[in-house]
């Protein structure tokens, strides 16, 4: 029970700083755990500063079939040790999120940059660059809007490759399943490279026959 | 080509098989042959039966798995007195307390203790000067619940409502902010998501503005299901509204002239949605002075900050919201992650008229997580007000062990008192609502004294978990004297900490393993061979397969050499 409470202690403690820190919170939404100040490990100062603006809404699903939420644009790439300025547009009349995780816990509590619009509306929030060639998560993870589409990728230093399911970038790991078009074209296109193998097969064997 | 092989004859391997297959049958159990076989060959000697397996060596599982224990005392929060709570898990007492202020009204550190936005209930303006707020805007959003990813099998945002056991489900949620899961890696949803939809409580005569944020993936609606309202918000695609598309808002403003236990749920293919789980109770309190409600009760149960009308009367009050879900189509949600094929499967392929209930809920839960929070506890001699909601396809026939409870009101209208019925079976149909004055004075009708004593539907499918039971929605009233101080009732039954396992739902554990030290019911092991009869017949058996295997290979070499020959003819 006292190990309890004390842990509890801590809990609100660290949340208490945090928000001290870095925390904006109002009826239009928050921004947690900014970062503009403080250098990342290695990083002797800011090498540039970066602004972009990421916009959200269902409008930008249409481009993506089989999604319903999504952004204007879902992968970003910045140098190392870049301040980071993003303009975070909501379009829809429900919550929007943009959150970058795994960020060093040092600059971000959970590894975590937030920024959330509790409507339609506009914010700006920083962070800066860590000095790492890092792929990172960006999503709103309001209940399966990552899922359905809202999903991007924050390259610095060019990046360790491609998260999965990032609309228009790459493929799903838990894979869905679609039944044929059965229409004459695609049919007559399954037929044709079907009997290509199969009259390949028969031919080879053939003329080695022969 | 020709076969070196030595060929047996058709016939004479036929007949081997038939003798040999004989021999089988009679080393295997003469009585089948003939059944009294004995009267020849002697009584068969006494073959030991297979022995019991070992019995399973369960993972200790706490049975309240309890995280902020202080919360269960009694709190004052801006001025709120909201009552001690004897769950294992009980509401968070500052969202309580945002929830009767507003989440407008409250001081950001109490605010920042909850998971709620800014603008989720926004209480303004006492018009008629009586001391609580007359200006309500409500805003709800629509969550999914154990839903599929396309980055992998594990279900998001989780909920489990009984061991090992995470159906697909919507719920109506009071708008929240943050993350839907615990964390990047632990992918259970956050306490404000969960089963059943958030119970509503407004008060009569308030100026209620209820928003739809639809933050889910398909069109929805709210329909004010016994609620005072005009026509123009009855929530209904087919009358009066267009349908509320992802990521828009509807507005539905009312102004309830009258007071009692409602219910509102989504009317958009509701026989789809609802048994979805959006669906919830929608509570008009009596107007009475200084009558701060509390707007949300996050998962029902106990009401811990019940309204000045309700406490004239009962020392306390619980929601009690009973659901049914059908895996064939709840789980639909987690065969696909694209809407288009969800939408096909769910509205188009489902048939509900070939649907069969599985999980039975109370408050989102099944036995025995039922323990962790849907407890009713109770002192002697006092009055517990009970809102029952019915939101499962089926009559609800529930059932109080040791008490008889008044009917006080059907649909949110009081009964008149000399004609309200007292009784322990409480049919509820689908959709409806019942109030119940549950009286513990220990007079052999109201009560049978102190105890604990099983609450549940009496449609026994409904006291089962996909048809193990105990589970589905069985839950206990509990006198205060038998509460343990880990919130969970001392009983003389058996132990319950094997319901705990997944396992036991999954029917791999025997019902009485851990009650049963004689070992009577266990499972039984597979039978081994134990007898040189059984040696004899699994050679027979052999014998008889290689002649089966002889038998094709004459038939296909006649065949062979049969065509062979009228090639060589042309």
């Amino acid at each position: 029970m006292i190990k309890r409470s004390g842990l509890l202690l801590i809990a609100l403690l660290s949340l208490a700083t945090a928000s001290q820190a870095s925390m904006r919170m109002g009826d239009w939404g928050m921004v947690m755990n900014e970062n503009s100040q403080q250098l990342p490990q290695g990083c002797d100062s800011i090498a540039s500063e970066q602004s972009i603006t990421v916009k959200a809404g269902r409008e930008y699903a249409k481009a993506f079939p089989g999604t319903i939420f999504g952004y204007d644009q879902h992968t970003f790439s910045f140098p190392r040790c870049t301040r980071v300025t993003v303009n975070f547009i909501n379009e829809d009349q429900i919550r929007h999120q943009f959150m970058i995780h795994g960020l060093p816990t040092y600059l971000h509590p959970q590894g975590m940059f937030h920024m959330e619009l509790y409507g339609e509306g506009e914010v700006q929030g920083t962070f800066i660059t860590p000095n790492t060639e890092e792929t990172y998560l960006a999503h709103c993870d309001v209940a399966q809007h990552m899922e359905k589409g809202m999903k991007a990728q924050v390259k610095v230093g060019g990046g360790n490759g491609d998260l999965p399911s990032i609309p228009g970038v790459s493929g799903q790991l838990n894979k869905d399943r679609y039944p044929l078009d059965l229409g004459v074209q695609n049919m007559l296109l399954i037929s044709l490279l079907f009997l290509l193998g199969f009259a390949g097969c028969l031919f080879l064997y053939r003329r080695n026959k022969k | 080509m020709t076969f070196k092989m030595r060929l047996f004859s058709v016939p004479s391997l036929l007949i081997s098989s038939i003798v040999l297959g004989l021999v089988a049958v009679l080393l295997y159990d003469p009585s089948l042959v003939y059944a009294r076989f004995f009267d020849y060959i002697g009584m068969p000697a006494y073959q030991e039966a297979p022995i019991s397996k070992p019995k399973p060596d369960l993972e200790k599982i706490t049975v309240c798995d309890e995280q902020y224990p202080e919360w269960r005392k009694a709190y004052t929060i801006g001025g709120i007195d909201i009552q001690a709570s004897d769950a294992c898990n009980p509401d968070n007492p500052y969202e309580v307390a945002a929830f009767v202020r507003g989440t407008n009204n409250v001081i950001m550190p109490v605010l920042m203790r909850t998971q709620l936005a800014d603008d989720a209930v926004v209480k303004t303006n006492d018009i008629d000067g009586d001391g609580d707020p007359d200006d309500i805007v409500i805003r709800v959003e629509v969550a999914e619940l154990n839903g599929r990813s396309p980055d992998g099998k594990e279900l998001i945002p989780g909920y489990e409502i009984a061991p090992g056991i995470t159906p697909g489900a919507w719920v109506f949620a009071p708008k929240s902010r943050g993350m839907a899961t615990v964390n990047r890696l632990d992918l259970t949803a956050n306490h404000l998501l969960r089963l059943p939809s958030a119970p509503i409580r407004v008060e009569e005569g308030d100026n209620v503005t209820l928003i739809l944020e639809n933050t889910h993936y398909f069109p929805h609606t709210i329909h004010l299901h016994g609620v005072d309202h005009s026509y123009e918000y009855d929530g209904v695609p087919q009358t009066n509204e267009k349908l509320t598309m992802p990521g828009g808002q509807q507005v539905y403003k009312i102004k309830p002239r009258h007071a009692g236990t409602m219910h509102y749920h989504c009317h958009v293919q509701v026989q789809v949605h609802y048994m979805m789980g959006l669906q919830g109770l929608f509570i008009v309190e009596e107007n009475k002075p200084n009558n701060w409600v509390q707007t949300f009760n996050v998962g029902a149960g106990k009401v811990r900050k019940p309204s000045q009308g309700v406490l004239e009367t009962y020392a306390q009050e619980y929601d009690l919201h009973y659901q049914a879900i059908d895996t064939s189509l709840n789980n639909l949600i987690q065969t696909s992650n694209d809407p288009r094929q969800l939408a096909k499967r769910m509205n188009r392929i489902y048939d509900i008229t070939d649907g069969t209930d599985d999980y039975f809920l109370l408050n989102g839960r099944s036995f025995p997580y039922t323990l962790r929070e849907s407890l009713i506890t109770v002192e002697p001699n006092q009055h517990t007000k009970l809102r029952v909601l019915n939101g499962s396809p089926e009559i609800l026939a529930l059932h109080t062990h040791g008490h008889k409870a008044t009917i006080t009101a059907y649909d949110g209208v009081d009964v008149n008192p000399l004609a309200q019925i007292t009784r322990d079976v409480y049919s509820v149909s689908p959709a409806q609502r019942i109030d119940l004055d549950l009286y513990t004075k220990d007079n052999g009708v109201n009560s049978y004294g102190e105890g604990v004593w099983l609450m549940h539907d009496h449609s026994e499918r409904a006291i089962t978990t996909d048809g193990i039971a105990p589970g589905g929605n069985i839950s206990q009233i509990v006198y205060r004297n038998y509460l343990n101080k880990n919130a969970m009732a001392t009983t003389q039954g058996e132990d319950l900490s094997a319901y705990f396992n997944p396992e036991y739902y999954q029917g791999k554990l025997a019902t009485w393993s851990a009650a049963d030290p004689f070992g009577f019911f266990d499972d039984v092991a597979g039978a081994k061979i134990s007898s040189y009869k059984e040696v004899l017949l699994i050679i027979v058996l052999g014998v008889l397969f290689a002649l089966i295997v002889l038998l094709f290979v004459r038939l296909f070499a006649g065949v062979y050499t049969f065509f062979m020959k009228r090639d060589n003819k042309q």
